[in-house]
């Protein structure tokens, strides 16, 4: 709770000292008057003393969890991020499933093969999806696989996704290029990650002892090894998936999925604060979460965790 | 000032050759400089003698991507482009434009042109009878409908932009916060009578154009309008044009026929009267996706069918679709101006000759590069733009014959002449202040501020450029003169309608700088130019609006006001099977009322 106060009040100090626009003149139009000016700021509430402004926003958040109401749009902002999070989870969701088993044998299969000729095809591949830009990636898998714009017409494209209720196979489709897009540059993070923990666990002695007592090597490499190795990247998962589900920014925009990333996207663009706070309490509330069950499941992990 | 959007191809200089030439040809045979209708060019590869509006396909659904979301549905609130492309859908103003004129006025609510007296302190409206309101309203429009739209402009839950400068003249307007304006009377059920304090009628007909002149039931309307913000336009809405907002049975929009940032939906109004418009709605709904990326939208547009693309196309999409679908992209000069603002208030902008220096030596024919080609930007030579009245009186394409306009390429040696007269011998500036100028981030803005900025650069100015978040350009910025800006090289100006004063009023009349929200730039405020501006606001009729506009431009050039940069000339792209009809007057921007399938 310190954690999201502190975001709260860094977001909002932040949204008032640096550069943005202020939202009165932004909705005032072309050439208002300061009459117009002074009515929106009234309107608003901006024209409060900060701390008050500041106040009331976190009695309605922690009371009533209220996140006001959009600058821009005039609808809820609580109601515009319920709207939004299916989207959001709908593409972090899948994208992780794929990462994380892509990722994770792909490392493993490095790991185990290390100096071979797959070891260094892979991870050249790995490096090749951590250095491209997502943004760009996007673009990339649109002009190539989607149905309407690509050059093989594979997938459907931007502007596609529907709502699993809507359509449950359209919705599964629609995804499929976000979440392969999505997927590789953190499966290519997790693949190296894992390799190189992988490499130095299984130098261990308690592996050596393991394989002296005659188990198989699968059993070492999966239950020993990478049981041990895999602790950090749980830790990685958490933050990535907590920041994930507070929106995939590029992600949603270059595929134009409707969900929280695209909405602080375009809050951005109007410099529409109650949104941006939402979201990026939002945010923060995920990856406090997600670090619960980070350090829930290292007790799971780590005997040594347990024991303590 | 006005967002951005536009672009280029260098094969297509002969065209665009051509297509000067033709609106050259024209606006020179008009006494009045008015353009009217006629002649401003329309499709790449098409004969620019006008579109066909009438006779067309009827029926079908058009698809409409538009990665930014609208701003205003309300009449009331409305003021930009993209806003107006539902407002004259959804809305009929008591005048229009058809697509294919910049300011020529059709009776639209109204049943014909308006009659002034009083020597141009009475405009007396007769309005049509048999013009309902979508439901749940469904009864005929009457003269109190317009009077309540019009004073709601005045309340500050709607806060209508245009109110005041427009609209301000009206008797009793001045106090006005929502309720009955004493100089709006509406003697009979369709007669509407405006009183004004002064004789500024012609300004008044002509911003009758505007959304804000749309009928508003007050019954509907009123208890929306108590909430802060007003609920009506973001959350209701009724329709009185040929299409409505899909909604519920209490009027209901939001949520139904529009999701902020997602999608719109425009269905035909059940309750909308053909026999009373001259729009003939050939499409049976609109349906309109919200966000995405530039670059995709553009290729599903001109790989589509039944699609256009609302908001402006990427540059990479203006020049693929210029080269590989030239039915599939329309380019609509007169799309308004960018220049570079000079704070004449404020440091080294104070001195003239300084300021016709920077305007010597700028490159407008790179900054016409930089804005995307010849295709979508003309060099600027003077304030008013082609196809604004009074265009042609102030020297057309050539512009007031002052030497440091003459050279679009830039001139150094009439920059260094102007440095010399300014006190700098050396022909550079020798002072110590470094010019503070703010742009725009984001293409193609940046690289325009660039070229301004290196522009300052040669003639010795030490400049520190800061490029910041278009909205906090704004509103941070350029339009809040304590911040002592010198130079914001991404300005610019689209007139609100076809009247001259709407492009110079309001940018260089210094007696309406402000605060905060302040759109003179420049913060010119010159005597002899307000005083001519003053008197320029009584005049009555368009040929002698024209001329006296004309003459405030040519002050406003000897004067040296702002830096010009470029006329805009706006590209938009359609599907393989549409048959696209653009709002010259709206920036060229697609007119559903007048769109169809093939």
């Amino acid at each position: 709770m310190a954690l999201l106060f502190i975001v709260a009040a860094l977001t909002f100090i932040f949204f008032y000292l640096f550069p943005s626009g202020n939202p009165a003149s932004l909705r005032a139009g072309r050439a208002p008057t300061p009459k117009v000016i002074a009515e929106i700021t009234r309107d608003l509430g901006l024209n409060r003393p900060l701390p008050t402004q500041f106040y009331d926003y976190m009695k309605g958040v922690l009371l009533h969890f209220n996140l006001g109401y959009s600058y821009y749009s005039e609808a809820s902002v609580k109601s515009l991020i319920t709207e939004r999070l299916p989207a959001t989870v709908s593409l972090a969701a899948g994208a992780v499933v794929i990462w994380l088993v892509s990722g994770l044998a792909v490392g493993i299969v490095s790991a185990v093969r290390r100096r071979t000729w797959l070891d260094r095809a892979a991870m050249g591949t790995a490096l090749l999806f951590v250095s491209a830009p997502e943004y760009w990636l996007g673009l990339i898998a649109l002009f190539l696989f989607a149905s309407d714009i690509g050059k093989f017409k594979v997938f459907p494209g931007a502007g596609s996704y529907v709502g699993i209720s809507s359509d449950p196979g359209q919705w599964f489709t629609s995804l499929i290029l976000p979440w392969l897009v999505l997927a590789a540059t953190f499966a290519a993070v997790y693949a190296r990650l894992l390799r190189a923990n992988l490499l130095e666990v299984l130098d261990l002695d308690y592996i050596r002892t393991a394989r002296a007592k005659g188990l198989s090597e699968r059993r070492v490499i999966l239950r020993h090894g990478v049981r041990a190795a895999i602790t950090p990247i749980v830790t990685v998962l958490g933050l990535d998936l907590g920041a994930l589900l507070g929106g995939a920014l590029l992600i949603e925009v270059v595929f134009d999925i409707p969900g929280v990333g695209r909405l602080n996207y375009d809050a951005l663009n109007h410099a529409d604060f109650p949104i941006i706070q939402g979201t990026v309490l939002l945010a923060a509330l995920f990856i406090v979460v997600a670090n619960i069950f980070v350090d829930i499941s290292y007790a799971y992990l780590d005997p040594r965790v347990r024991f303590k | 000032m006005f967002s951005n959007r536009y672009r280029w191809k260098a094969t297509a200089l002969a065209l665009l050759a051509g297509v000067l030439a033709v609106v050259l040809a024209a606006c020179g045979s008009s006494n009045t400089g008015s353009s009217a209708t006629s002649s401003i060019p329309l499709k790449a590869g098409e004969s620019p003698v006008g579109q066909q509006l009438y006779g067309k396909q009827r029926g079908g659904t058009l698809t409409v991507y538009d990665h930014e979301d609208f701003e205003h549905f309300d009449p009331g609130e409305a003021y930009a482009v993209e806003d107006y492309t539902i407002t004259s859908a959804t809305q009929r103003s008591l005048y229009s434009y058809l697509p294919n004129t910049t300011s020529k006025l059709e009776p639209d609510v109204a049943a014909g042109p308006p009659a002034i007296t009083d020597g141009g302190k009475t405009v007396t409206i007769q309005i049509k009878p048999h013009i309902y309101f979508s439901p749940p309203v469904n009864r005929e429009v009457n003269s109190g409908d317009v009077a309540y739209a019009i004073e709601r402009g005045a309340n500050p839950n709607v806060a209508n932009a245009y109110f005041q400068p427009y609209f301000g003249n009206i008797v009793g307007a001045e106090k006005a916060t929502g309720g009955p304006i004493p100089g709006i009377e509406t003697p009979s059920r369709y007669t509407i009578v405006f009183h004004l304090t002064k004789p500024t009628a012609s300004l008044l007909v002509g911003a009758l154009v505007l959304p804000l002149s749309a009928p508003v039931p007050p019954e509907f309307a009123k208890p929306l309008d108590a909430h802060k913000p007003t609920t009506y336009g973001s959350e209701y809405l009724v329709a009185t044009g040929p299409y409505m907002l899909k909604s519920d049975s209490t009027g209901k929009f939001l949520g139904i026929g529009y999701q902020p940032g997602k999608s719109a939906t425009l269905v035909r109004n059940p309750r909308w009267n053909p026999h009373t418009d001259f729009r003939p709605a050939y499409l049976n709904q609109i349906d309109i996706n919200i966000g995405g990326e530039p670059a995709v939208i553009g290729k599903q547009v001109l790989q589509g069918e039944d699609v256009v693309q609302n908001d402006v196309p990427a540059p990479s999409i203006v020049k693929e679709a210029y080269e590989h679908h030239p039915q599939q992209i329309t380019f609509t000069p007169g799309s308004g101006t960018y220049y570079a603002s000079l704070n004449t208030a404020h440091g080294p902008f104070t001195n003239i000759n300084l300021r016709k220096a920077v305007w010597a030596g700028l490159d407008r024919d790179a900054l016409v590069k930089a804005r995307g080609g010849p295709l979508v930007a003309a060099p600027m030579t003077h304030f008013l733009y082609p196809g604004v009245n009074g265009y042609q009186q102030a020297g057309g394409a050539a512009g007031p014959k002052v030497d440091y306009n003459e050279h679009p390429e830039g001139d150094m040696a009439v920059a260094t002449k102007y440095m010399k007269l300014a006190g700098y011998p050396s022909g550079r500036y020798t002072g110590d202040q470094t010019l503070q100028v703010v742009g725009s981030t984001g293409e193609p803005q940046e690289a325009m501020a660039q070229v301004t900025n290196q522009a300052l650069q040669n003639l010795g100015f030490k400049t520190h450029l800061t490029l910041v978040d278009q909205s906090a350009m704004y509103s941070k910025y350029c339009t809040v003169p304590s911040q002592e800006i010198d130079v914001c090289p991404n300005g610019g100006w689209v007139r609100d309608f076809a009247d001259p004063q709407t492009v110079l009023y309001v940018p260089f009349y210094g007696p309406a700088i402000v605060a905060s929200g302040n759109a003179n730039w420049s913060q010119v405020n010159d005597p002899q130019i307000n005083a001519a501006m003053e008197k320029a606001t009584f005049t009555v009729g368009e040929p002698a609006r024209a001329d006296a506009w004309a003459k405030i431009d040519e002050m406003l050039v000897r004067y040296a006001a702002a830096a010009p940069e470029i006329y805009s000339i706006q590209a938009q792209i359609q599907g393989k099977n549409v048959a696209g009809v653009n709002q010259l007057w709206d920036t060229g921007a697609w007119d559903y009322d007048f769109t169809s399938l093939k």
